[in-house]
C-alpha cells in the first residue's frame, strides 16, 4: 500500500497557507538559526523541521497567536533538540562574577566601563562581536539574536521561549555582561 | 538615588522604557549626573549597531531556491 505524506493527509487550503507561510516566514527562520550559531546546513535543515513540525501542529495553531512568534517558538524547541543531540551542554555560567566584579559593595564602580569617546566603531565591533558571540551560553545566545538580530520585544521573546519577560531580561542581561567583558579583552576602545 | 550598579543592570537588561516612570526617572537623573553610567548607555548602543553589521552578513544567505527546497522536503 501506498505511503500518504504529511503534505497530502493536509486539506487542499492548508496546503496553500503553508506555502504561504514558507515564503513569508522560511528565511528569516533559517536567518535566526545562523545567528543561534548553527552552521547553514544545519540551519536549513532546522528551518526544515520547524514546518514538519508547524504542518503537523497546524489544526492547534490557528488563530492562538501570530504566525512568526509560533514558528520561532518551534525553532527554539527544535533548536534545544538539536543541541542535546551533540551534547552540548553549558556548564560555564560565571556571569554574575564578571558582574558583580565591577562594583563597590554601595553599588558604585570599582571598574568602571570603558569612557564612550573611547569606543571604536560599529563595524570594527562586528568584526570582535562576531567571535565573542560563538563564546556565549547557547540561551544566552538565542536571547540576544532574538531581541537585537530580529529586533523582537522582550514579551515577543518570553511568548517564544514560554519564560517571563523578567527571565528574557535576566539572560538578554547576561549576554551582554559577557559580550561587554569579551569586547573589552579584545582591546574594545584600546587607542590604536 | 539609584546606585551604578542598579541602573547599569536596568540599562544592560533592556528594560529602562517599560520601568515604572518613578524608575525611568530615577535612571534619567544618575545618567545626567554619572559619565560611568552615560558609557554603558553607549556601548549597548554600539553592541546594538555592531549586532545589525553581524546580523546583515547573514542576508547573503540562504542561497536560491531556498522555499523551494523546503516545500519539496515538505511534500516527499
Amino acid at each position: 500500500m501506498e505511503e500518504t505524506s504529511l503534505w497530502q493527509a493536509c486539506g487542499p487550503a492548508i496546503r496553500r497557507r503553508s506555502r504561504e507561510v514558507v515564503n513569508q516566514h522560511a528565511r528569516r527562520l533559517y536567518r535566526a538559526a545562523r545567528g543561534m550559531g548553527f552552521s547553514s546546513g544545519d540551519a536549513e535543515d532546522l528551518a526544515q523541521d520547524v514546518f514538519v513540525t508547524f504542518l503537523e501542529t497546524i489544526e492547534r495553531f490557528e488563530g492562538r497567536s501570530e504566525v512568526g512568534t509560533w514558528l520561532f517558538g518551534i525553532l527554539h524547541h527544535k533548536a534545544q533538540e538539536r543541541r542535546r543531540a551533540h551534547s552540548r551542554e553549558d556548564l560555564r555560567d560565571a556571569v554574575d562574577e564578571v558582574f558583580e566584579g565591577r562594583f563597590k559593595a554601595d553599588g558604585s564602580w570599582r571598574e568602571p566601563p570603558i569612557p564612550a569617546d573611547r569606543l571604536v566603531a560599529a563595524n570594527q565591533t562586528a568584526e570582535a562581536l562576531r567571535e565573542c558571540l560563538s563564546g556565549l551560553p547557547d540561551q544566552h545566545r538565542e536571547v540576544f539574536q532574538l531581541r537585537q538580530f530580529q529586533e523582537l520585544s522582550a514579551a515577543e521573546v518570553s511568548r517564544v521561549l514560554g519564560c517571563t519577560i523578567n527571565h528574557v531580561g535576566v539572560m538578554f542581561h547576561r549576554a551582554r555582561v559577557q559580550l561587554r567583558a569579551c569586547l573589552e579583552a579584545k582591546g574594545w576602545g584600546r587607542s590604536r | 538615588m539609584m546606585t551604578c550598579k542598579e541602573v547599569s543592570t536596568l540599562v544592560s537588561m533592556g528594560e529602562v522604557a517599560s520601568a515604572p516612570v518613578t524608575t525611568r526617572m530615577g535612571v534619567w537623573m544618575h545618567l545626567a549626573m554619572c559619565r560611568h553610567c552615560r558609557a554603558v548607555r553607549r556601548q549597548m548602543a554600539l553592541i546594538g549597531r555592531a549586532a545589525r553589521l553581524v546580523a546583515a552578513a547573514f542576508e547573503r544567505e540562504p542561497s536560491a531556491g531556498f522555499e523551494g527546497r523546503l516545500l519539496d522536503h515538505l511534500r516527499s
